[in-house]
């Protein structure tokens, strides 16, 4: 049986279905953000930009930054390890041979956990008296380095990240340990007649070749790091004070214990301008680099 | 195709059709009532199924559709409920705090007044008159509580107390004086047990801070944005008080939840902590006795002692599917003999004046009814009792950065700024209604 163009549409009508009502979403989400919405009944009273003025210059300006600081220090610290030790992680489990057996779902373990559940066991880790993380350096005679972690606003923010990282790890080694599977098996032999060493061609055959790989990973990482909400939920409920809230956090906040749903809706939005200002130019750039 | 006995195939038939079709006839011929509430923890969960059996036993033909949804104070159901009311699909009672929390339902025109059983059950005269008006906006009352929790208690390790022969402070000066000679002669133990990892325990010990320094009525002022934040020497005075805390709390407080420390400060690691009359039940599940490892009394006790209350209440959602239930519901809540079961098991006390102090088994309880009928009750800002919830939200915020970096003006910036965008004085106005 020949498909014709009938069908073609016939197939894509369930997803059309999804991508209008998630389109409708957003264009609802505008149309709150710039009303007075404030309790639990729909108030529809459009007063313009003055929900995006009070976030960014009036009374809720410094939880804002404060949001916003934490997203990209996210963003700066938590993509960057998660994507090296992925790489690295998949370069060593092609090398180990039979052992990636029993590794590789080792590692991918921690991704297939709820976050509520990891981010529960990272705040026992992180407890300054009772963590395992305090007490290893204690037994290890390193007591100076205990820290008080989540307990610190300074530090609280970075072990979230740390958490993250250890959780988004095996998400970013399968990504890679399939794009170095696809390789073709004889550069790696050529490398190896060559005299390369596995670090060498770790250097120099996988990295220039997994490009498209870092491509993804780096893009869904950013949108991690733009929605992170359950991890600050669970271990700090961005705290201590409002030193590790997040955007989403903030958003959930507003809305639903504060029922500012209009400055709710104005979060969103902020957030969504974010997410198309960083993943549109980074996609555009590596696909660019990609074709070159 | 495999051939079946026709037989066969009309028995499918038939049976199909009866499994559709019972859920609906079943549903058609039985009276239900559809309940939302949060009381899904150990003990909370026994609490709740008192009131179902006794509801039951008075309503045989009332089947109970129970929708339990798990998160302290409700902050999951509102975001449920939210969802429900707004689609105009609402159950036919749901559960909600008095005060500001049980306003913004009404305000959305989601409750329905519930005068008529207010009146049936002679509320006006069995209840405490604060509770009415916890219950009462524009005239008309709109929720029926049972049970009330004490917020403010000061735990303290026994022992500890026993052995530098401390007695229970009774004002914040004294809890510091103990927490000064705590800290002197056992530099291991904590003074003063904190959590606020989930920031809101900073509310319970700045709450009877503000008891201590300023007494009940600016409590109650404060709360309701009847003070100018930023001139008002009572608020500054308690900022202060609250400030000269801060050394002798737990150090990592913000790593830890109200429930991480409790076991410690029986076990006389720490050596106090002020907090809601739940506590017992956790200290007491865990093996720590009344009496011998832990002890509690109410606290502040000047200038005056008052009890800090904490209510939940039942409602009639607007357009509710089976009113009589709802009805027959709020009915059975107000029977002092189902309001004494239901209170030993959920630790918290009845509301009903009928319900005897020697109800409960314990002396924490027992104390806690004598001083719900003999002195005066305060509503409990936690929770968005008595302040807005959007206002509760920023100032947990704003407490949790303070015992972090105590800068009094700042602070005060933060709050007045936080009570003007939250209108807490607008929409504090129904406390004041005479």
């Amino acid at each position: 049986m020949a498909y014709t163009r009938a069908h073609a549409l016939l197939f894509l009508a369930p997803l059309l279905l999804i991508v209008l009502v998630m389109y409708g979403m957003m264009a609802w989400t505008v149309a709150v953000s710039l009303d007075d919405w404030v309790g639990m009944a729909p108030v529809w009273k459009f007063h313009g930009l003055e929900n995006f003025r009070t976030l960014l210059g009036g009374a809720l300006r410094e939880r804002l930054f404060t949001s916003l600081r934490n997203n990209l220090i996210w963003l700066v610290v938590f993509i960057a390890p998660t994507t090296a030790l992925g790489l690295f992680l998949a370069y060593g489990l092609d090398l180990v041979g039979r052992a990636e057996r029993v590794l590789r779902p080792l590692f991918l373990y921690p991704i297939a956990l709820s976050f509520v559940v990891s981010g529960t066991l990272w705040a026992w880790m992180y407890d300054p008296d009772a963590g395992v993380i305090n007490n290893l350096f204690r037994t290890l005679g390193l007591g100076r380095w205990a820290q008080p972690w989540i307990a610190d606003p300074h530090l609280a923010t970075f072990c979230l990240v740390g958490a993250a990282v250890w959780q988004y790890t095996g998400f970013a080694m399968t990504l890679y340990l399939a794009a170095i599977r696809d390789m073709p098996r004889e550069i790696f032999e050529a490398a190896r007649v060559d005299g390369a060493t596995d670090v060498q061609t770790f250097r120099h055959v996988v990295i220039p070749n997994v490009g498209h790989a870092t491509m993804i990973v780096v893009a869904m990482l950013i949108l991690v790091t733009l929605k992170v909400f359950d991890l600050v939920w669970v271990m700090t409920f961005g705290g201590p004070g409002i030193s590790t809230e997040v955007l989403p956090f903030f958003m959930f906040v507003a809305t639903f214990r504060q029922q500012f749903v209009g400055i709710g809706a104005a979060v969103s939005v902020l957030i969504l301008i974010l997410a198309v200002a960083v993943v549109v130019p980074y996609a555009w750039w590596s696909m660019r680099r990609l074709a070159a | 195709m495999i051939t079946r006995p026709r037989t066969t195939q009309w028995l499918v038939i038939m049976l199909a059709a009866v499994l559709t079709a019972a859920p609906v006839l079943y549903a058609a011929d039985q009276q239900q009532l559809v309940i939302y509430h949060w009381w899904t923890a150990g003990g909370e969960r026994q609490a709740m199924q008192v009131i179902f059996d006794a509801f039951t036993k008075k309503n045989p033909s009332t089947k109970i559709v129970d929708n339990p949804v798990a998160g302290g104070g409700g902050i999951t159901l509102k975001t449920v409920l939210l969802g429900m009311l707004a689609a105009k699909i609402p159950p036919d009672t749901f559960q909600s705090l008095s005060g500001a929390e049980l306003k913004q339902y009404v305000d959305g025109n989601y409750v329905a007044p519930v005068d008529d059983v207010w009146k049936a059950q002679n509320l006006d005269a069995n209840y405490p008159a604060v509770i009415g008006k916890m219950t009462t906006f524009k005239g008309q009352h709109y929720g029926i509580p049972m049970n009330a929790h004490r917020a403010n208690w000061l735990f303290y390790n026994t022992k500890l107390f026993n052995e530098l022969k401390l007695a229970p402070p009774t004002t914040v000066d004294e809890m510091i004086a103990a927490a000064k000679r705590i800290k002197s002669s056992k530099p291991n133990v904590a003074p003063i047990a904190i959590g606020t990892r989930e920031k809101w325990p900073a509310v319970f010990l700045f709450d009877v801070t503000l008891l201590s320094t300023g007494g009940p009525d600016v409590y109650e002022k404060f709360y309701t944005g009847q003070l100018n934040v930023k001139t008002a020497p009572e608020v500054r005075a308690a900022l202060q008080k609250f400030k000269d805390l801060i050394p002798y709390l737990y150090q990592f407080h913000g790593a830890k939840t109200w429930s991480d420390i409790a076991g410690p400060m029986a076990e006389g690691q720490m050596g106090m902590m002020v907090i809601g009359d739940f506590a017992a039940g956790l200290l007491v599940q865990a093996g720590y006795k009344e009496g011998v490892d832990w002890d509690a009394a109410g606290f502040p006790k000047k200038p005056q002692e008052v009890f800090l209350m904490i209510v939940d209440t039942f409602v009639r959602p607007t357009g509710a599917k089976h009113p009589e239930a709802t009805t027959a519901w709020l009915t059975n809540l107000t029977d002092p003999k189902v309001q004494g079961e239901f209170n030993i098991v959920k630790g918290s006390i009845a509301i009903h004046k009928a319900v005897p102090d020697t109800t409960y088994p314990d002396k924490l309880h027992q104390e806690a009814s004598r001083t719900f009928k003999s002195k005066r009750i305060v509503p409990s800002s936690i929770h968005g009792v008595l302040a807005p919830p959007a206002f509760l939200s920023d100032w947990q915020d704003i407490l949790t950065r303070f015992l972090y970096s105590p800068d009094i003006n700042r602070a005060l910036d933060e709050i007045s700024s936080a009570m003007e965008l939250d209108k807490v004085s607008d929409s504090s106005g129904w406390y004041w209604a005479k």
